[in-house]
């Protein structure tokens, strides 16, 4: 071998190489440093959290004073004591007696009526609905006539609108078994509906949508949003829509004799949606004072413009003096470490003030016991990817809405406080209607990724993805500096020279080297096929009849360890199959551990698009157990305190890594043990695939086989 | 062990025809054919069953600026568009045609990496240096390839996804085939096609030449001169073979200049047919005229800047408009500024060539889709025995796999939800075009490293031996 080609002088890399080579070295330090960075970052985020502020001009809540009036609130008591008088009769000739004397309310004011049909299908799980776009949803086959519901639908034409933009107010209303509380929910929408149809300021049609709920709240909308964003042009879908209630028609038609006016059959249509609300009343609350639930969450974690939500917060603290809340997790509230931290933050902001009164740092520890259990369950309703109401059907058109649920502080008997309470609720709609009436375009000014820390403080893209940033950042390094140790590459930074020798042999074996990945990759691909597999499991288990939640979890869990089995009898254990030989201690499982690391970054980067919330909660579980895993053998064999400890972590981490087992103990945590029935993962699984959120995918398809492979490098006899 | 391996590779294509047929059975909610990453303006079946139909209404098939193919896959697969069989998926007749040209297309990969190995082995042995080439015992890169080509998911995608490009690709592969095995009028009609097709194949013509030329790929030529003089200087005691080995690797050097006349020749007898066949297609509508510049004119002047997976349509979107055209000529331009220095470098590896130029071409053209990649990835897998020591190989598979996972998803969320923009699509684009620039510059530099390795064994083995 000549000397003069060895000795070549090295190059100096360029900065940003050595910077990435020197981060890669130092990837345990990094890791470290990154992962708590991440959680503590995660833990910061209520005192991160900023003031809400209405972000559009336009919309301007409040600058207008109320114009409802006493009649319209008397017009709305009349039609509740009508609808109320109904309930003495059968059920069924009671809903079709309440639906005509809504029509008729509707129509003395100048509206379009008409009705929507629409059949009521369980949601179903469907392996390929989680690829297919919203519009392409499956054509209407095999539906059973018995479930059937009709909304009502009344228009109110813009007197200076063009027709193009409506808003649309939903009330949920059972007819002919309805409560109080939910008439009154129609009388609020009544009294603004009457008032809307004499205003002049009006620029967009109003929308009245009383969804027939007795199939729940959220599948009427959804049907309806559907009918009314796909045109038909041929005849034959009103056809097969109508074939069921052909029944019905005497009532259709005895109605169209008594109200005569506007009322249609056919389906009515404003023009593109501005927002929604959803309006709701709850039966009283324990409160002194009314108060005003916001839920906002759709599917997938997606949230409305968080100008909808401000305008609401605004007028309803600002005018009308009702108390607004959020979800939280009310088990957080008082939780002993909690209130630890929050006393440190609390000592740690005034501390800051000491220095300089300038730094507005820090909150006082109720106010970070708040926010954090308002941010967990925002958290976690984001993570579920299941809509908390019927506002998530609109979400799915790009149409903002969400639920506002009004309760109010007495029985709503009482008739001098009742009045009140209309007026009150009444003023709330009618200002956001106006408010939004103003806007210019959609809803785009605000921001659409945030989670809310109380009603009127958010956290938003830019501050919370530093949380999930810092938590997956050590994973492309590890990769990288595993990747380089296995293959034994010189990063430049060791002193160790290695004698190049020149026999055929070590050729080939460097030949090869490059590529000895790619035994991981295909045991990293049929892990992650297997995943996929054992997601689509619950189609054909939901087959089987009579199936009791627990038994289908135990066939679930049976049939996915049967087929990781055969997996493994069929492609053999994959250390049998490599043919070069490993001489090196660290090689096969620390490429595997590469791979698998790679596998998990990809995973959770692209969750975090999809679903920034699940991926958070799935990065907090999965990076530390990637991180650490490492053969057990090894550390049995090294017998320090550092490798003991490290043994432990693992079989921690890889514990509360498995899905079920972080379900049940979560579960513990904040329900008691009690509570815990091993069909509850099932009934959650099942809620998760009925909804398509996104979730399932995630945990099926990326959780699991990271988990798996991670046993794997666990148990690697090396 | 041979019998074995053949086996298994039938088995393979067998399973992925399998695959293919399933998925275009299954119900149509995959949408593939609507995905922008599969079905560009150019490529798209739907715009050609409505070239079709306004062919057959007789209307010019390019009226409307919905149509931008051949006229000649027009008269093609425009009938099989419209005919259905009951209770079939629709278009099923032209998926059969796309899986058929996937299977050929794999077929003649496979006949050419064999052509190849076959050759550079040749080329070896006569440098003496052939122990190096231990792997290809155990791996064929020519069943490699051709395996590689059919489970890519990008080529099934584009395959089931009712896009034209596996016809396409077909045609370019087999211009590269009759290139390969020095069949002529093959490689004419290929190139020909290619270019009428989809334009940017033209620049195949170097490629294609040299290979006509000199023959399949080789080492570097100047080792067989140097081999040739260390030979001469001490073959007195070596035995004739020795002798004519020598001979055999100074022939090889030469250029010769009878096939690519015959090709040049063959490919404007080609160009005409095609002309004259796309003359009387587009007869009783419009003229040739119409036809250069709906289809080559329009590939071009990027007129559709609807998203795809390019660098392009964003650009040309944001640009104003009085840049427009300079900014066109350079983008086109930057193809062909690499052809020459690539060319002189790569002169002695024809093959490899080609897939540097295509896989540059697919980069940089105004409507890429998945199928081109498809293509290039395939050959890719023809260069084992060169690309063994490939870096950052691990590097491209995971970024491939994260692009493609996170370019749906981006594009979903632009449109579909309405919280993203463009630019978050557009990012995936550029992270693709990034991973085609690594994967170019690390082949070729894996090439150029494999080039010099040979040199220092052809230099050092002489001396081994003498010692």
């Amino acid at each position: 071998m000549p000397k003069t080609e060895t000795e070549t002088p090295k190059m100096k890399p360029r900065p940003i190489v050595r910077l990435g080579i020197f981060l890669i070295s130092h990837s345990l330090l990094v890791s470290v440093v990154c992962c708590t960075a991440g959680v503590l970052a995660l833990l910061l985020l209520p005192l991160l959290a900023k003031n809400t502020y209405i972000s559009e001009n336009a919309l301007m809540p409040g600058s207008a004073s109320s114009m409802i009036s006493n009649r319209d609130i008397s017009e709305a008591n009349r039609l509740a004591s009508d609808l109320n008088g109904l309930n003495f009769k059968p059920q069924d000739s009671a809903a079709v007696e309440s639906r005509r004397i809504l029509t008729k309310y509707m129509s003395d004011l100048g509206a379009e009526v008409s009705y929507h049909k629409f059949h009521y299908k369980p949601n179903q799980f469907h392996p390929l609905h989680f690829f297919s776009s919203p519009d392409s949803t499956s054509s209407v086959k095999n539906l059973s006539c018995s479930a059937h519901g009709v909304n009502t639908v009344g228009i109110i034409r813009a007197p200076s609108g063009d027709g193009k933009e409506a808003i649309v107010l939903v009330t949920p209303y059972k007819f002919g078994k309805s409560g109080a509380a939910e008439t009154l929910s129609l009388s609020i929408a009544y009294t603004v509906f009457s008032l809307l149809s004499r205003v002049t300021w009006l620029a967009k049609d109003i929308i009245w949508f009383v969804a027939d709920s007795q199939y729940g709240e959220y599948a009427p909308v959804e049907a309806w949003l559907r009918d009314y964003h796909t045109p038909v042009f041929t005849g034959l879908g009103t056809l097969n829509a109508d074939r069921c209630v052909k029944i019905d028609d005497p009532y259709v038609f005895e109605q169209k004799s008594i109200a005569q006016r506007k009322i249609s059959d056919g389906f009515r249509r404003a023009g593109t949606m501005a927002a929604a609300l959803i309006l709701k009343v709850a039966d009283r609350n324990a409160m002194l004072e009314d108060t005003l639930n916001i839920y906002a969450e759709a599917s997938n974690g997606q949230m409305p413009n968080l100008d909808l939500i401000n305008i609401v917060n605004y007028l309803a603290v600002h005018r009308q003096g009702l108390r607004v809340k959020v979800e939280k997790v009310l088990t957080l509230l008082d939780s002993r470490w909690l209130e630890i931290l929050g006393q440190i933050f609390e000592l740690l902001g005034k501390a800051a003030r000491s220095l300089n009164p300038g730094w507005k740092f820090g909150i006082s520890a109720a106010d970070y016991i708040e926010g954090s259990a308002t941010l967990a369950s925002s958290l976690y309703y984001q993570a579920l990817g299941i809509p908390t109401g019927p506002h998530g059907a609109f979400r799915d058109f790009q149409v903002d809405a969400i639920t506002l649920e009004i309760s109010p502080k007495v029985s709503p008997h009482n008739k001098a406080r009742h009045n009140e309470f209309l007026l009150r609720g009444g003023r709330l709609v009618e200002g956001v209607i106006r408010s939004i009436n103003n806007l210019l375009e959609k809803f785009h000014q605000s921001f659409f990724l945030y989670m809310l820390t109380s009603p009127s403080k958010f956290v938003s893209v830019g501050v919370y993805m530093i949380a999930f940033a810092l938590l997956v950042a050590p994973l492309p390094l590890v990769a990288a500096s595993l990747y380089a140790d296995a293959n034994q590459l010189d990063l430049g930074v060791k002193n160790t020279k290695s004698t190049p020798t020149a026999t055929a042999s070590d050729e080939l074996d460097i030949t090869f080297r490059s590529w000895k990945w790619l035994y991981a990759a295909k045991e990293v691909f049929l892990i992650h096929v297997w995943g996929a597999a054992v997601s689509l499991l619950p189609y054909f288990i939901c087959q089987i009849p009579n199936c009791s939640p627990t038994s289908s979890s135990v066939i679930w869990v049976f049939l996915s360890m049967l087929s990781l089995l055969i997996l493994y009898l069929i492609v053999g254990s994959p250390s049998t199959h490599v043919y070069i030989s490993q001489s090196k201690e660290k090689g096969e499982w620390a490429i595997l551990k590469s791979a698998t690391i790679s596998a998990v970054f990809i995973g959770l980067l692209v969750m975090s698009v999809v679903n920034f919330a699940a991926a958070e909660i799935g990065a907090l579980l999965l990076v530390p157990m990637c991180l650490m895993a490492q053969p057990l053998k090894l550390d049995m064999k090294a017998g320090k305190l550092r490798s003991f400890l490290r043994i432990i972590c693992n079989v921690v981490l890889g514990f509360i890594a498995f899905p079920p087992a972080a379900f049940f103990v979560v579960k513990t945590i904040f329900e008691g043990f009690n509570s815990i029935n091993m069909g509850d993962f099932w009934n959650w699984m099942e809620s998760l695939w009925a909804w398509n959120s996104a979730t399932y995918i995630y945990i099926g398809m990326v959780h699991l086989p990271c988990w798996v492979l991670c046993l794997h490098i666990l148990l690697h006899s090396c | 062990m041979e019998k074995k391996k053949k086996r298994g590779f039938w088995r393979w294509l067998i399973a992925s025809v399998m695959l293919r047929l399933i998925l275009i059975y299954l119900p149509k909610t995959f949408n593939l054919a609507s995905r922008p990453e599969v079905s560009t303006p150019l490529v798209s079946l739907r715009r050609l069953a409505e070239g079709y139909w306004l062919k057959q209404s007789s209307i010019s098939p390019y009226a409307g600026s919905m149509y931008h193919g051949s006229p000649l896959l027009l008269s093609l697969l425009g009938p099989l568009t419209v005919k259905r069989i009951e209770g079939q998926p629709n278009h099923l007749l032209c998926s059969l045609v796309f899986v058929i040209a996937d299977i050929i297309s794999a077929l003649l990969i496979r006949a050419t990496g064999h052509t190849l190995q076959m050759a550079y082995r040749q080329s070896l042995n006569s440098l003496d240096i052939v122990d190096i080439l231990k792997s290809s015992d155990l791996l064929s890169s020519g069943d490699i390839a051709a395996l590689v080509y059919l489970w890519n998911p990008f080529t099934i995608a584009a395959c089931v996804g009712l896009s034209t490009s596996p016809v396409e690709n077909l045609v370019v592969i087999l211009a590269l085939h009759g290139a390969c095995k020095g069949l002529v009028p093959l490689a004419a009609f290929g190139w020909v096609m290619a270019t009428h097709l989809s334009l940017y194949p033209a620049i195949l013509i170097i490629p294609v030449i040299l290979l006509l030329g000199y023959g399949p790929d080789t080492p570097p030529r100047k080792l067989f001169l140097q081999k040739g003089y260390g030979k001469n200087g001490d073959s007195h005691s070596s035995d004739n073979c020795g002798q004519q080995e020598t001979n055999q690797s100074k022939a090889e050097v030469t250029f010769s200049w009878r096939p690519v006349i015959h090709f040049l020749f063959w490919s404007s007898l080609w160009s005409t047919y095609v002309l004259v066949l796309c003359s009387i297609s587009v007869k009783p509508h419009g003229s040739l005229w119409e036809m250069f510049q709906r289809t080559y004119g329009f590939i071009l002047t990027m007129e559709d800047m609807s998203p795809n997976i390019g660098v392009l349509w964003y650009f040309f979107a944001e640009v104003f408009d009085f840049f427009r055209s300079f900014f066109m000529i350079v983008f086109h331009l930057n193809i062909l500024f690499m052809i020459l220095p690539l060319a002189i470098r790569l002169k002695h590896r024809p093959c490899f060539l080609a897939f540097i130029y295509i896989a540059i071409s697919s980069m940089l053209k105004s409507y890429p889709s998945v199928g081109d990649s498809a293509l290039y990835l395939g050959l890719l897998g023809l260069f084992l025995d060169e690309l063994a020591d490939m870096k950052f190989s691990f590097f491209l598979l995971c970024g491939y796999i994260g692009v493609s996972l996170l370019s749906p998803v981006m594009h979903n969320l632009w449109i579909w939800r309405g919280t993203g923009n463009a630019n978050f699509y557009y990012a995936t684009g550029m992270a693709y075009a990034c991973l085609q620039i690594i994967l170019v510059v690390e082949s070729v530099s894996a090439v150029l490293n494999h080039d010099r390795k040979l040199r220092k064994i052809s230099v050092t083995k002489p001396r081994d031996g003498n010692s």
